[in-house]
């Protein structure tokens, strides 16, 4: 008879929690390879235009002050212990995020030098494609990380009825 | 009284209302393709994929697999067949699994094209 009260509570709980942990985040960025030019958007996120102190996001210098773990590039192996170092040395709970193209698979196929994707290292929670992602696309990414977006491209099909526009 | 400051003034407040209303500069972006089943068939389909430079676009039978998560919206495969595909507009992408980003494209052309 308590059960439904119960997982009402639990709900309310957890969208609760939710919103504590998206009011303030802080975000450590890891470059493990890339060309730079994610990082260029990223720094564009602290621009006026984005602004994306206005949504409780911060970016810190240091892992142990961190949160959300933003990682670039396809992972090179010789960057392997510094990228678990960097993962351990943040407090939890914790997010990773996997920046760009080549985190997510698709500009490097693994070899000797790379992994040729982030997740063969690191556990990642959300992956942002793009080469490189718009700012508009890494803030959604970090709404959709701390659950305040809902994920919009699993619903996507990426098929056109009719002629091109 | 600095330059900046009076400059700041005129021009107001530049900051996108992003999350709660949709920003205006979006429409600019490059965008992963779109594709029109009705006009792929396999022969294009594997000219596609040989096209695509970061390995976004497989063929397997009679479906097109499309990698949202690879694709680097380099518009080669729209130049190469401006019919079949045109730009998706999309660039929320943000995907809480890799799976959720691979998408089947069936192949409904017939004939070469």
């Amino acid at each position: 008879m308590s059960l439904p009260r119960t997982e009402e509570t639990a709900q309310a709980l957890r969208r609760s929690v939710a919103r504590q942990f998206g009011r303030s985040l802080h975000i450590r960025t890891l470059d493990t390879g890339s060309c730079a030019a994610c990082e260029q958007e990223i720094r564009l996120l602290a621009a006026p235009h984005y602004d994306l102190h206005r949504l409780g996001f911060f970016f810190t210098p240091a892992p142990r002050h961190a949160d959300l773990l933003m990682a670039t590039g396809p992972m090179i192996r010789a960057f392997d212990i510094a990228a678990r170092k960097t993962y351990e040395a943040m407090p939890g709970p914790k997010l990773v995020v996997a920046t760009g193209a080549c985190a997510l698979g698709g500009v490097y196929q693994p070899d000797a030098f790379t992994h040729g994707s982030v997740g063969d290292t690191l556990p990642v929670d959300v992956w942002i494609p793009g080469c490189p992602p718009s700012p508009l696309a890494l803030l959604q990414g970090l709404l959709v990380a701390v659950d305040r977006l809902a994920e919009k491209v699993r619903d996507l099909t990426f098929i056109q009825e009719g002629g091109p526009r | 009284m600095p330059l900046w400051f009076l400059r700041g003034l005129r021009r107001g407040v530049v900051t996108t209302r992003y999350p709660g209303q949709p920003d205006a500069s979006a429409a600019q972006l490059p965008t992963p393709p779109a594709f029109r089943p009705a006009a792929l068939t396999r022969d294009l389909a594997d000219r596609l994929a040989a096209i695509c430079p970061s390995w976004a676009l497989t063929r397997n039978g009679d479906v097109l697999f499309f990698d949202a998560g690879a694709c680097t919206a380099c518009g080669r495969c729209r130049e190469a067949a401006p019919g079949a595909v045109t730009a998706s507009g999309e660039f929320e992408l943000a995907a809480t699994d890799p799976a959720h980003l691979v998408k089947r494209i069936p192949l409904l052309g017939e004939g070469g094209s």
